[in-house]
Parts: structure tokens; C-alpha cells; sequence
């Protein structure tokens, strides 16, 4: 199994020279099995580049396109900007598989179809060429896709996010993006103004869903070998924004050592951090786990990062 | 007046290095008139930027009063709408004018800033006073000692708009989505006449133009056609399309000043880069 960094940006995309290096395009991610199946995780304006690679791939192969699976996130912009830029959906050979949380208030394809929709783009969405399924996913689903297995748990971020485990191959890769640390606010589908006062006391009934939240999650995680992780706060951040749904690389390393996990990478950098920030941020995550996680190795994903797992090729 | 470029990319921002020295920002242009008062043509990702260099103002202690004018609805010309840290301050006032009318804009900002989509779920979340008004709905909106006027564009997308400004005897026109040659472009030409400025969406060359014609962007000729045509002094390109390299910009640029040369017009060309400052 192979995992190839497309996105890693949060909020919006940043182009510029300070991102040149880790990159300004939005969240995605790709999986490649041994077998060629190939699953993308978020459909941030990286994924463009990818259809662009999934093309060139099939026609010096002199093949169709074939399927692609897509695991969204959640929908806020910058998890699926990408889309309408996603070249294979214009293809009539294509076949596309769409996954992200069942909600009781909208279907995924009506909010997928409104991006496309005049007066926002030129193309709407039933004017696509590919074939496109939509697969609307309870909390804590499992299923397969071809060889792998897909296992989710629900995250902490506003209007709820999924977290994604993908196996196979012996091997397991988990994204969780975007969620807050399990504490001070639970997350739902209200705006949150401001971030809650110190002396403000979390209802028992929010704490033990947070607790039950986070131990889903470690579970998910359990003896990943690697995991790709919303950090896109400081310590400083956070302290001014607990409301806005995004962790420290503190929280992420917590959640790794209590799962077993092998390898993190620091994802969704926020759109001021420059590239010698990320740098530091990531000098810091290392310095903290040496005490807290020492069999935690820890990266900071960039654009056009490849991570070979278990016996890949 | 002076005018300053923030995003200058077409349909989505293009990070990396190749496109470094022109910007990949989508569209974003502030213009300070001789009075002070601030107006920013598009609000694509290079409105965060614009945003972020505000708060140093009076913007960032709510002081602030600014007219925002949205050429059309489509992404990139509305993507940085919120990321614009001013928005959230309360205190600042805004007019927000673009689409048809007052409703249709309520309903393009209110679609983007939808819970499914923007954590903050509605413009009206945003602290600061937001006022909209239709692009159509007044014949010309003061601003200072300045006129704003708008000049509907058919055959793009719905509700786009052409706009002039006006303060005393200098004049800049902004047109963020070129009107095909078959739609209004007489009216956008003459919205145009003896400017100063024009900033132009230009997309591509016409030979990438005619590749995809799906788009309704404007190919190098047909913004030609209208900046030759209308008398402009000057010409700022403006919208490259994302795949474009700063290379290939540069290549655009020299072309539309070998064209302009050969039909003996005297427009100046220039193609914009985040960053550039002109003066009027």
C-alpha cells in the first residue's frame, strides 16, 4: 500500500513563496493498494493534480480510467473545492464512488450538486460524463472497497467530520481531519461564536460523549502504521480558537500513543503557517514525543509526499 | 486612484512554483480613491491577503467603511469572501454590491456560507454591518467623490457584470469575465470608452480558448478587441488561466504587445502580478 500527499492545507488554498515547499493546495489524499486499487481521501483543490496523474496514467497504459473511490471528510470547502476540477469526472469511462456521513438534513449528492451549480460554475453536475454513486455511511460503518476494508468514527469539528481507517495489504492507514481535541466543546451543528469561558463547566452529558468519541477513535487508530492528522493549531491557536474545530500536535500524539501507532504526519497546516513555521511546528511534535511517544515517528506532509507501507512496492 | 492587485488567477488558486512571480490567487483588486476610501473589485482567495494587510487600520478596530463590488457569482471571484478578516469585526461597514439584485446576491452569499459548506453558516454571522445591493438595482452608486457604474454582461455567467468607475476625470473599468463577442460586447466596450485603466479578465491564448469552449472565458483576442476597441490608455490582464506557468504568462503578455504593435493601436499592456501598485 502507498500513500501519496495531493493537499495538505486547511481552510483555503495558499499559494505564494512561503508554501512552495509543504504546498498550498487543500486536503487530499491518496491510497494506492498493491492490487491498483485506489482510494482518495478528501477532495481539496490537490485533487485536480491527481485526476490530472489518474489520466496520463490510463492513456500510457492504454486503458480506461476505471473506478475510483472518494471518502469524503465532511463537506466544508476546503474539503471538496477540488471536485469540479477533478478531471475523470468528465469522463465517460470513469466510474466514481462517492462516501461521507449520512445526514438527516441534506443528501450528499444534493450538496456535491449545488458547487456546481449556476451561478457558482459553468458545468453542473448532471452535465458529467462519469458514472457516480454516492454511498451514505452511518457513525461507526465498516465496509469494503475491492480488497480493503473501510472502518470510520465520527470526529469533533462543527456540522460533525468522519475519520477514515483504510486496511489492507496488511497494513493500515487512518485520515482524521478536521477535529478538535475531546474536551471543552462538543461539536454539532451550531455556530459557536466565541470560544467558552474558563469558567465554564462542560454538561456530564457532553463529557461522556467526547470520552466515548475519543476511545472510538484510539480504536480506530489501534496499531495503525501510519496516521494522517488535523494539527493545524499551536498551543497559542488553540487557546484563542477552541471553537473553530482543529487540534495541536499534542492531541494528535496523545491519540497515537495510547493507539500503538507508528507513524503520524501532521496534516492540514493552517493557511498563515509558512513553510519554516511548519518546520518548527514539527521540530517541536518531534521534541514532545521523544518523552511521550518515543516509538512514534512523525512527519509533516507535503505536496508530493509518498509513504510506502508495510511491503509495498 | 491608486489600485493594487491581490489575486490575478482564473477558476481556482494555483499554488506552487511555478507560479510564483505572478501569484495564484484568484481574483482580488483594491482601489484607494484620492479621498481615501477604499473599494475592492472581487473577493477570490487574494481577499485574504487584502484582509490580513487591513488590520493594521482603522478595519481592525471596526472603524472601517469599504464597498465591495462582485464582477459575477462564479468561485473564484467570491471564494475569499470568508476569509476576509474585516468581515468579522464588529463595528466595520460594508456595501456588498454585485448579481441582479439585492435577493439573488443574498442568495449566492447565503448558498456559500451554508452550515454543509462554512462553519459559519450564514454572512449575517459575520459581526461587521453588511449591506447588499443589486448590481442593477441603482443606475450609479456613489462612493466618495466617485460614480460606480455597472453594465450587465450577457451570454456569461448569470448576473456578471461589467463596472466603471469614475472620480473626477480619471476612470478605471473593471470587467472580472469578459462578454463573448456575440453577447453585450458593444455595451461593455463602451462602458469602457477613453478609461484610464481596464482591468480585463484575459484566460488564455486563443488557441487554449478554443480548446475549451465550455468555460465562456475570454481568449487574448476577444480582450483585445474590447480594450483597442473601447480607447483604454492602459490594460491590465488580469484571470490567467490556472494552468498557465509564470513562463507562459510572461509569453501572453509579449503577445498581446506584438498584437496591439501590429493593428497600431497605442494601448499600453500589462499583465498584473500579485503585488503590483498602480497609480491613476
Amino acid at each position: 500500500m502507498k500513500v501519496r500527499f495531493w493537499g495538505v492545507r486547511g481552510s483555503l488554498p495558499v499559494p505564494g513563496s512561503s508554501t512552495v515547499r509543504y504546498g498550498g493546495n487543500t486536503s487530499c489524499v491518496e491510497v494506492l493498494s498493491d492490487a491498483g486499487t485506489r482510494v482518495i481521501v478528501d477532495a481539496g483543490t490537490g485533487i485536480r493534480f491527481l485526476g490530472k496523474e489518474i489520466v496520463r496514467e490510463a492513456q500510457s497504459a492504454g486503458k480506461k480510467i476505471g473506478s475510483t473511490y472518494i471518502l469524503i471528510s465532511h463537506t466544508h470547502w476546503d474539503h471538496i473545492q477540488g471536485l469540479p476540477f477533478f478531471s475523470p469526472l468528465y469522463n465517460p469511462e470513469a466510474r466514481l464512488q462517492i462516501f461521507a456521513r449520512k445526514r438527516d438534513d441534506v443528501r450528499l449528492r444534493t450538496v456535491l450538486a449545488m458547487q456546481a451549480d449556476t451561478p457558482y460554475f459553468p458545468i453542473p453536475f448532471h452535465e458529467t460524463r462519469a458514472s457516480i454513486d454516492f454511498g451514505e455511511l452511518p457513525d461507526e460503518a465498516t465496509f469494503p472497497i475491492a480488497e480493503l476494508n473501510i472502518a470510520t468514527a465520527r470526529l469533533n469539528h462543527p456540522y460533525v467530520a468522519t475519520a477514515y481507517a483504510i486496511s489492507g495489504d496488511g497494513c493500515k492507514v487512518v485520515y482524521v481531519s478536521d477535529t478538535a481535541p475531546f474536551e471543552k466543546i462538543l461539536f454539532g451543528e451550531e455556530f459557536i461564536a466565541k470560544a467558552p469561558g474558563a469558567d465554564v463547566e462542560l454538561p456530564i452529558g457532553d463529557r461522556n460523549q467526547l470520552s466515548a468519541m475519543r476511545s472510538s477513535l484510539v480504536r480506530l487508530c489501534e496499531g495503525a502504521d501510519l496516521v494522517v492528522y488535523d494539527t493545524m493549531f499551536t498551543d497559542n491557536d488553540y487557546k484563542i480558537l477552541p471553537h473553530f474545530g482543529h487540534s495541536r500536535p499534542m492531541d494528535a500524539i496523545d491519540i497515537c500513543r495510547e493507539a500503538g501507532v507508528s507513524k503520524l504526519a501532521l496534516f492540514h497546516h493552517a493557511p498563515e503557517r509558512s513553510d519554516d513555521e511548519v518546520d518548527a511546528m514539527l521540530e517541536t511534535a518531534r521534541k514532545l514525543a521523544r518523552t511521550v511517544a518515543p516509538n512514534l515517528t512523525i512527519c509533516a506532509a507535503y505536496e508530493g509526499l509518498q509513504l510506502p507501507l508495510g511491503g509495498s512496492r | 486612484m491608486e489600485i493594487t492587485f491581490w489575486g490575478v488567477r482564473g477558476s481556482i488558486p494555483s499554488p506552487g512554483p511555478g507560479t510564483v512571480r505572478y501569484g495564484g490567487n484568484t481574483p482580488c483588486v483594491s482601489v484607494t480613491l484620492a479621498g481615501g476610501e477604499p473599494i475592492m473589485f472581487d473577493c477570490g482567495t487574494g481577499a485574504r491577503n487584502f484582509g490580513n494587510a487591513l488590520m493594521s487600520t482603522p478595519f481592525g478596530k471596526g472603524q472601517g467603511q469599504m464597498t465591495v463590488v462582485l464582477s459575477h457569482a462564479q468561485w473564484d471571484h467570491i471564494q475569499g469572501f470568508p476569509f476576509f478578516r474585516p468581515f468579522y469585526i464588529p463595528g466595520n461597514r460594508f456595501t456588498v454590491v454585485g448579481a441582479r439584485s439585492a435577493a439573488e446576491l443574498q442568495t449566492v452569499l447565503e448558498g456559500q456560507m451554508a452550515a454543509q459548506y462554512f462553519p459559519v453558516q450564514t454572512y449575517r454571522n459575520m459581526a461587521s454591518a453588511i449591506e447588499l445591493v443589486g448590481a442593477l438595482d441603482k443606475d450609479r452608486i456613489a462612493i466618495g467623490t466617485a460614480t460606480l457604474r455597472a453594465c450587465p454582461i450577457l451570454g456569461g455567467p448569470p448576473g456578471a457584470a461589467g463596472y466603471r468607475l469614475q472620480d473626477g476625470k480619471k476612470a478605471i473599468a473593471y470587467v472580472g469575465h469578459g462578454s463573448p463577442l456575440s453577447g453585450t460586447h458593444a455595451e461593455i466596450q463602451e462602458l469602457c470608452r477613453d478609461v484610464d485603466l481596464l482591468i480585463h479578465e484575459c484566460s488564455f491564448t486563443p488557441e487554449d480558448s478554443s480548446r475549451y469552449p465550455t468555460r465562456q472565458l475570454s481568449s487574448l483576442d476577444q480582450t483585445l478587441e474590447t480594450a483597442i476597441g473601447s480607447g483604454a490608455k492602459k490594460l491590465a490582464l488580469v484571470h490567467y488561466d490556472q494552468d498557465y506557468t509564470d513562463g507562459e504568462v510572461d509569453a501572453l503578455v509579449a503577445r498581446a504587445r506584438a498584437a496591439v504593435t501590429d493593428r497600431g493601436s497605442k494601448l499600453e499592456v500589462m499583465g498584473a502580478a500579485e503585488g503590483l501598485i498602480l497609480k491613476v
